[in-house]
């Protein structure tokens, strides 16, 4: 062939091989861009990660097998050659940090008063390997980065020889085994009940320029990054199984098992359930992007209360849409989980646990509704404003707590109690201050979640105190500002990770004030405050001359004085009654230690308040925030009736059985 | 079933007869607890009297607002406040084992007892009705223990059952049967106190067995009439606090202490309608002869029972 015919030869030959080459190059690991569990013709985050797990439980072990194939895209601008894991189910072994916090300062789930095999959970790498550049099982490390047990394995990471460049992807195949505990801090078994949380190795999340993969601590939750999930579960086929995303098959296999295939698109977590007992209702809630399959997966004792959880969470979603941005998920899942198990009151992508008695008295104590509503807002509040549940779990957990309490008012007017028996009430806004009082001098609100002084500071600060400083911030810039705000912020940072200063300026932003004076002390400090009346007074003018004040006509003079007994500067309304009916309205800047007022008037004050509209939720005495010219003893005599009644009761069931 | 109402309704009608025993006992719980909530009164007191902030407790309930106030560092030590309280119902308890010798020899006489016969059988009976104490808490208290052990362990069975109620209703079975027993106790031991008394009997060993054996072929009669008597005072307590609830104003402090005395004295005179059914059985069943050496209160000859009855 002559050389010139052979070199047109070998032109067209390559110019054919490359689009067959570029495809080569273009079939590598890849996150996709799938849309079938969302309303949303594009993805909604910055995908990440994409998980393809298939799994096998094995029910009466109450253990999986499973395989992960984990695809993640460096988007992080630099080459990264190590990547840290998380394996949040060795956490419930003896030795662990999440165990010896437990033990030494409590937590919210169990103290471990004794150790029972049942409470052994692990999550075991059975094989670590690096797509295209081999298998690293033996050389995974374990990590402590925020103590120095050495015997806790809930992070481990791999040291790659090749560093990932930016904007390239890696791809791990991870064989593990699970070991379900039985269940504690939301995951685990009990009985014929599985519910599977933090249940497969997890990447780290790159975030502000380092990795951030922190250890299991008793008080902590989770962070992970955005991407796609592929879940092949297989169960006996008795189970009802039930998992975060959209169902797209079901196949039911020779040896008695079902494979149950689930699709997820821009989460950051998968969680699933099987009990061969739910009983299963399914609805529909028209969001603004469009249809959202809602199931209720519920104990056969609680079936006649499936309607109430319908209502509630159609009502909470409505309000979530209508005041915040969509929900553009496809599904929602509603878990009824096993009675007494430590699995209620959970929050994942698309899947919410919540929890409840079989006789629950509507009206009377409003159990499973303050769970929905709550569960469902970490829907937006971790699930699609995913912050740093570490280091900043008062982001989502306070936030949601804030709107939980103006769900519940809208749902059941202001000032919701959630008690309601026999002419007793019990408000959830007070029992949440009261919460944080008992901790207010402990900790800032920016704490990280393992570093809280206790547990109990812990709950006091991130769930009770959050919600009653922005209640308090209602009384600053409006409630509707606040709420516009909030708005903002969600629509702006939904499938990011974003930060407290994040939230603070848009407040800000929003507001157009400078509140940094409030968020210096509400948010990064522990100052408390107390207002106090000390001390009202009124004499006669003519004090000196006989029978004084008793004339009609006579003039008073009149002073109050208000003390600022706590550290904390916040401008208060102080309201002053008087015998002939007029009210004087004062605004006080609470800079100064204390403050007086006189007044000279034809009448006598009857009483002094301290913010008489009610707008400050965290103050530390409310008792003292008024005084009366005359006291009113009904109300002690009232509780001295009680207390009477009670006594008499028990001498009387005293002296029934023993004499 | 008409032996039953009948018994219940003799005692109702010795209690009927002698109405001024309960609202002694009556007058004396009010008293005893007034002294014992004093500090709690005064504290309260100091603390809401001046507040607007008390209005939450004075116009409806709420119990977040009480639990603040319970945990006031100006409260004090809440001991301080419940620690009286406690007292004042043990000082209660201890006046009742005093005087219920002579209420039972009230009821037994079918004339009014004089008070120096009253208060001579109070007296003397003291010392006995303390060591019939001892003896019941020991008897009770091994059966509670051993019944309630039982319950336990039921209960933590049916708690891993499937079947989310069991517990509950394991719970409530459990409850009931042991009452039922700890009612027949008490029973046993309300014969012996009545045997002490009407027969002077000092050596309390042989009241103790007699209780034991009276009830022995009437068991259901009397156990019956004690449940029904029992459950009349449950229903005057439900319906008590439910009127509470209903008709009472939540700032009207008079009558919530007019509703909540009313249920009081009626639960105090179911107590004293059981026992003046034990009085009324005892005296059917009674079999031992009075000794003309000793005195005696006078009693009924219609009665006493002969000879050999089987007591």
């Amino acid at each position: 062939m002559p050389i010139r015919r052979r070199l047109a030869v070998c032109l067209v030959a390559s110019s054919l091989a490359l689009p067959t080459l570029a495809q080569t190059v273009s079939t590598g690991p890849s996150i996709p861009e799938t849309t079938s569990a969302i309303n949303s013709p594009t993805p909604l985050s910055q995908r990440v990660v994409a998980y393809d797990i298939d799994a096998k439980y094995d029910a009466k072990a109450h253990s999986l097998d499973a395989t992960e194939t984990l695809t993640y895209h460096n988007l992080t601008g630099q080459s990264l050659d190590t990547f840290p894991f998380h394996l949040y189910l060795n956490g419930f072994q003896p030795k662990s940090t999440w165990v010896r916090e437990a033990k030494l300062s409590g937590s919210r789930d169990t103290s471990f008063e004794k150790w029972e095999s049942n409470d052994y959970g692990a999550d075991e790498i059975k094989s670590f390997e690096v797509v295209g550049k081999g298998d690293f099982t033996s050389r995974l490390q374990y990590i402590h980065p925020d103590d120095d047990n050495q015997d806790d394995r809930t992070v481990f990471q791999v040291h790659l020889d090749q560093p990932i460049s930016p904007g390239g992807f890696v791809q791990f195949k991870i064989r593990f085994h699970d070991q379900f505990p039985r269940t504690v801090a939301r995951t685990g078994w009990d009985g014929d009940f599985l519910l599977a949380g933090q249940w497969f190795p997890k990447i780290g999340v790159w975030w502000h320029g380092a990795w951030n993969c922190h250890q299991f601590h008793a008080e902590t939750e989770f962070f992970a990054d955005f991407g796609v999930y592929d879940v092949r579960l297989t169960a006996p086929q008795s189970e009802v199984v039930g998992a975060s995303g959209v169902e797209v098959g079901s196949v039911n296999n020779r040896d008695g098992t079902k494979t149950v295939t689930y699709h997820g698109d821009d989460i950051h977590d998968f969680a699933w359930t099987v009990s061969p007992r739910y009983k299963v209702f399914n609805d529909t809630f028209q969001s603004s992007m469009g249809p959202v399959k809602l199931r209720f997966l519920m104990q056969p004792a609680h079936w006649n209360q499936v309607d109430r959880h319908d209502r509630i969470l159609k009502a909470t979603m409505d309000r979530f849409e209508r005041w915040y941005g969509p929900y553009p998920y496809k599904t929602l899942t509603l878990v009824d989980p096993y009675p007494d198990s430590a699995a209620s009151g959970m929050e994942y992508p698309t899947f919410i646990t919540g929890g409840t008695p079989w006789l629950a008295l509507k009206g009377s104590l409003d159990e499973p509704e303050e769970t929905v509503v709550h569960e469902f807002g970490h829907q937006y509040w971790y699930g699609m404003v995913a912050t740093n549940e570490f280091e900043d779990p008062w982001l989502d957990e306070g936030i949601d707590m804030y709107s939980q309490f103006k769900v519940m008012d809208s749902l059941y007017g202001p000032e919701t109690s959630f008690l309601n028996l026999w002419g007793m009430t019990a408000g959830q806004r007070e029992f949440r201050r009261l919460g944080y009082l008992r901790v207010a001098d402990l900790d800032p609100i920016t704490r990280k979640g393992w570093q809280y002084a206790s547990e109990h500071s812990y709950v006091g600060i991130v769930y009770d105190k959050t919600p009653t400083v922005l209640l308090t911030l209602e009384s600053i810039i409006g409630e509707d500002t606040l709420g516009q705000a909030m708005r903002t912020y969600f629509m702006r940072y939904r499938f990011t990770h974003p930060g407290g200063e994040d939230f603070l300026k848009t407040i800000e932003e929003v507001s157009g004030k400078d509140l940094r004076w409030y968020f210096d002390q509400t948010i990064y400090g522990t100052q408390v405050l107390d207002d106090e009346v000390v001390n009202i007074s009124s004499i006669p003018m003519n004090w000196y001359k006989e029978n004084p004040g008793e004339k009609k006509g006579e003039e008073f003079t009149s002073a109050v004085w208000i003390h600022n007994k706590g550290e904390f500067i916040l401008p208060v309304d102080i309201e002053i009654k008087f015998d002939n009916g007029e009210k004087v309205r004062e605004r006080w800047n609470g800079r100064d230690r204390w403050i007086k007022y006189s007044y000279q008037k034809m009448a006598k004050i009857e009483s002094v308040e301290v913010d008489p509209d009610h707008k400050i939720a965290f103050d530390r005495n409310n008792f003292n925030n008024s005084r009366t010219a005359k006291p009113n003893g009904a109300a002690a005599s009232k509780l001295a009736n009680y207390w009477i009644f009670l006594a008499q009761f028990f001498a009387q069931f005293l002296a029934w059985w023993m004499v | 079933m008409n032996g039953k109402i009948r018994l219940v309704s003799a005692g109702a009608g010795i209690a009927n007869g002698n109405k001024r025993y309960v609202v002694w006992f009556y007058l004396l719980n009010l008293a005893l607890a007034w002294f014992g909530t004093m500090a709690f009164s005064r504290q309260a007191h100091a603390i809401l009297d001046s507040s607007l902030y008390s209005d939450k407790l004075l116009h409806g309930f709420d119990v977040a607002v009480l639990n603040e106030l319970l945990t006031r560092p100006e409260f004090g030590v809440r001991a301080g406040a419940t620690a009286p309280a406690l007292m004042f119902a043990v000082l209660f308890f201890l006046a009742t084992l005093l005087f219920m010798p002579g209420v039972l020899l009230g009821y037994a006489s079918d004339h009014g007892l004089p008070r120096e016969e009253f208060f001579r059988a109070c007296g003397r009976n003291l010392g006995r009705f303390v060591r019939l104490f001892l003896f019941f808490a020991i008897i009770a208290g091994l059966a509670s223990a051993i019944l309630f052990g039982v319950l336990g362990v039921l209960v933590k069975a049916a708690e891993s059952s499937l079947y989310e109620r069991l517990p509950f209703f394991t719970q409530l079975l459990g409850t009931t049967v042991i009452f039922v027993v700890l009612t027949a106790i008490r029973i046993w031991f309300d014969l012996a106190q009545i045997d002490v008394v009407l027969r002077d009997q000092r050596a309390v060993r042989k009241s103790v067995t007699a209780g034991f054996r009276s009830p022995q072929f009437n068991l259901v009669r009397l156990l019956g009439s004690y449940v029904v008597i029992s459950l009349l005072a449950l229903a005057v307590l439900v319906a008590g606090i439910l009127l509470w609830h209903a008709i009472v104003p939540p700032a009207s402090v008079l009558g919530a202490f007019i509703i909540s005395q009313a249920m009081l004295l009626l639960l105090l005179a179911a107590r004293f309608w059981q026992r003046a059914t034990a009085v009324a059985f005892y005296l059917r069943a009674a079999a031992e002869p009075v000794d003309e050496t000793q005195p005696v209160p006078r009693i009924a000859a219609s009665s006493v029972p002969q000879v050999g009855s089987g007591i």
